[in-house]
């Protein structure tokens, strides 16, 4: 009991794909920076993304604007609240064996769940704003997921634009290439790991917005970003960014993919398959890990 | 005798009249009742709701005097939706918390897994949230059904599909226990009525993404869509059955439709949604109405579902056993309840050999303008079904 598969179905998940990669490439992006910074995974990558999904929620909720304007709220907002994360707590495990990061990420992670549970409760919440879809031939646009996805676009390009061309951007690649070197040359990499931390954050949050608008959100939503975050940044190459963005239009593709061809049940093992394969074959990544 | 042997023989004394105090006030206090439901975690709105039942049937009990001369009080945890934590959370209940006796959890899935638990322990279990058949046929003693069986769920879509005409339907389910088991029942409804199931596909618990298995769905062009679902799954699929227009000329889910959060969330995409339940408030069960009433007044603003009053009707039959039984002996309970049939506000409650529910019934609805319009069975129908569904852009 299965359907045949058309060409205009394959068209269809491959929009999707690509609609949902962009979107991954962006969050994964700040993970990716975080850890080719300060060789730190931050578990709690998923929750600053669930944080920023219900400022969005509340800023709708309450004032009933245009919730993509919210960007220019949560963005900011979760900007500060990652340098104050950094400040106060991951600062201390930065040069500490890896375990250490990743029990702290993930305590804050949890700790950072169970207050949204306690403030806002478990509810699955929603923001009605923009359903429906454009019908193009067969294939339909959702019209939330194809906003999200020029956000996520510009977003991400304006990120890896600052990375290349601005003088704190390239202070942060240096970073993560030899801190060592770039301290000799007089980068404070302290300030570095800093305001990475915040963009990083910054981007996990844009991430949650854009969700909110398409998915309905609940506390614990944020988790599955983080697996997927990190299957893209080990499909890109661990602290490539360019991989980041080529590693999340794959995941995209893949999840549809597999989705359409197999199914439902197997798309998400496929993913995890292949981060597998890659880990054994290609350890650096696809595009081979480090570089900048 | 030794002054030390003299002092310990009095020291075992004292710690024995000790021990008969203490067991008296105990036996003074209230009845405990433990259950762990899914407070947080993807069932956490209906695990809520359940949780509601309970509290407000204790209420009512402990209001008319208790059972045995005691007051119940039931001691809750929460499992977030996992069978294992479920299975701790009983563990804990039964052997450190020494609760009298155990209420099941929310959904079929962890009532499998916890059932093995009360099981072992000989401790009958009310389980009002499990509805695969399954659980209740593998020889188990201490278990038993509240609610109609998953396999009926979407027995009300496919009967009024056939009596429209319809030819063909599309199953999607969440790749769990109790949704599988609508499958099954499902697709030998649908042989029996002469329908033609085209597509049937499962997605992972936790998945958010329908495209394509609804992309799927469309090439499959079904007349039907039947979706055994929880609640989470429930709304985005709806959400996005709009997104990628898909249009079936009926379209039924089965858990979670049934939610006022349902339409809440989903406004007017709601409309013409079908949705199977166990119960629903206008229903004219013993008790039904006052149930509501007071649920209303003691959670004002929150869900009212099928699960609250199943969870209030499980207990309701528990304590009903209790006071049958005359004692908290969980061989005289078992053996209460296998006896019982009457009544709730739930509906009927008989239970076969195995614990299986054979007395009460399911029924179907459909959301039309924002309000759920019972559609069948026809003796209980409060309004004709809005056929057939009409495509997304003219909604």
């Amino acid at each position: 009991m299965n359907v045949v598969i058309t060409p205009a179905m394959v068209g269809q998940v491959v929009v999707s794909g690509l609609l949902a990669g962009a979107l991954y490439s962006m969050v994964a992006l700040g993970l990716a920076l975080i850890f080719g910074v300060m060789r730190v995974i931050n578990v709690a990558h998923g929750t600053l993304l669930t944080m920023g999904a219900y400022t969005t929620f509340w800023w709708f909720r309450l004032l009933g604007v245009n919730p993509y304007l919210s960007l220019l709220v949560s963005m900011p907002v979760m900007f500060v609240v990652g340098i104050g994360l950094q400040r106060a707590m991951v600062r201390r495990v930065v040069n500490a064996p890896e375990l250490s990061s990743l029990l702290l990420t993930f305590g804050i992670s949890i700790a950072l769940v169970n207050g949204l549970q306690l403030a806002f409760t478990s509810d699955l919440r929603t923001v009605e704003f923009l359903t429906g879809a454009f019908v193009v031939g067969g294939v339909a646009l959702s019209k939330s997921r194809l906003v999200a996805f020029g956000f996520a676009l510009v977003i991400t390009l304006g990120a890896y634009w600052f990375l290349q061309a601005t003088r704190f951007g390239k202070a942060i690649r240096a970073t993560s290439q030899s801190p060592m070197v770039a301290m000799v040359c007089g980068v404070n990499v302290e300030r570095v790991h800093l305001y990475t931390f915040g963009i990083a954050s910054a981007l996990a949050a844009a991430g949650g917005s854009l969700v909110a608008i398409m998915f309905a959100i609940q506390p614990e939503m944020g988790q599955v970003y983080t697996f997927k975050s990190f299957l893209v940044i080990v499909l890109g190459g661990a602290g490539n960014y360019p991989g980041a963005l080529l590693g999340g239009m794959l995941l995209g593709l893949i999840e549809q993919l597999s989705s359409l061809f197999l199914t439902t049940q197997l798309s998400e093992a496929v993913a995890y398959v292949l981060l597998v394969l890659v880990l054994l074959v290609r350890p650096t990544g696809l595009l081979g890990g480090r570089a900048t | 005798m030794t002054r030390l042997a003299r002092t310990a023989l009095v020291l075992v004394g004292l710690g024995a009249a000790g021990a008969l105090i203490a067991a008296s006030a105990l036996a003074q206090g209230p009845v405990k009742i433990g259950a762990s439901l899914s407070l947080t975690g993807t069932y956490a709105a209906l695990g809520q709701n359940q949780q509601r039942g309970y509290q407000l049937c204790a209420k009512h009990v402990n209001e008319k005097g208790g059972v045995l001369g005691r007051k119940i009080e039931f001691v809750f945890y929460d499992d977030q939706s996992q069978p294992a934590t479920g299975v701790r959370l009983y563990e804990r209940l039964i052997t450190q918390d020494k609760v009298d006796l155990v209420m099941g959890p929310y959904s079929s899935a962890i009532t499998e897994a916890v059932a093995n638990v009360n099981e072992k322990y000989k401790m009958p279990m009310v389980a009002p949230m499990a509805s695969t058949t399954a659980i209740f046929k593998k020889g188990r003693k201490y278990i038993y059904m509240v609610q109609s069986p998953a396999e009926v769920y979407l027995e009300g879509l496919i009967d009024v599909a056939a009596k429209k005409g319809l030819k063909t339907v599309a199953i999607i389910n969440e790749d769990t226990l109790f949704p599988k088991a609508t499958v099954q029942g499902t697709i030998e409804l649908a042989k029996k009525k002469g329908l033609q199931v085209v597509f049937v596909e499962g997605y992972p618990k936790g998945h958010t993404d329908f495209s394509a298995i609804l992309t799927k769905v469309r090439a499959a062009n079904p007349d039907v869509l039947g979706a055994a679902t929880y609640f989470d799954d429930a709304v985005a699929i709806t959400r996005q059955m709009k997104e990628l227009n898909v249009s079936p000329k009926m379209y039924g889910v089965t858990v979670g439709g049934d939610l006022p959060t349902f339409y809440q969330l989903l406004g007017r995409h709601a409309e013409f949604v079908y949705g199977a339940t166990q119960w629903e408030p206008e229903l004219p069960y013993p008790g039904a109405k006052e149930f509501v009433v007071s649920y209303s007044l003691e959670f004002p603003g929150r869900d009212l579902s099928y699960h609250s009053a199943g969870g209030y009707a499980g207990c309701q039959i528990l304590v009903e056993a209790i006071r049958r039984a005359g004692s908290l002996d969980g061989e005289k309970i078992r053996d209460a309840i296998l006896k019982l049939d009457f009544k709730t506000v739930y509906g009927g409650f008989n239970v076969d050999q195995d614990g299986f529910q054979v007395s009460h019934k399911m029924v179907t609805f459909q959301w039309q303008e924002g309000k759920k319009v019972i559609v069948w069975p026809d003796e209980l129908a409060a309004g004709k079904a809005l056929f057939p569904t009409p495509p997304w852009s003219q909604r």
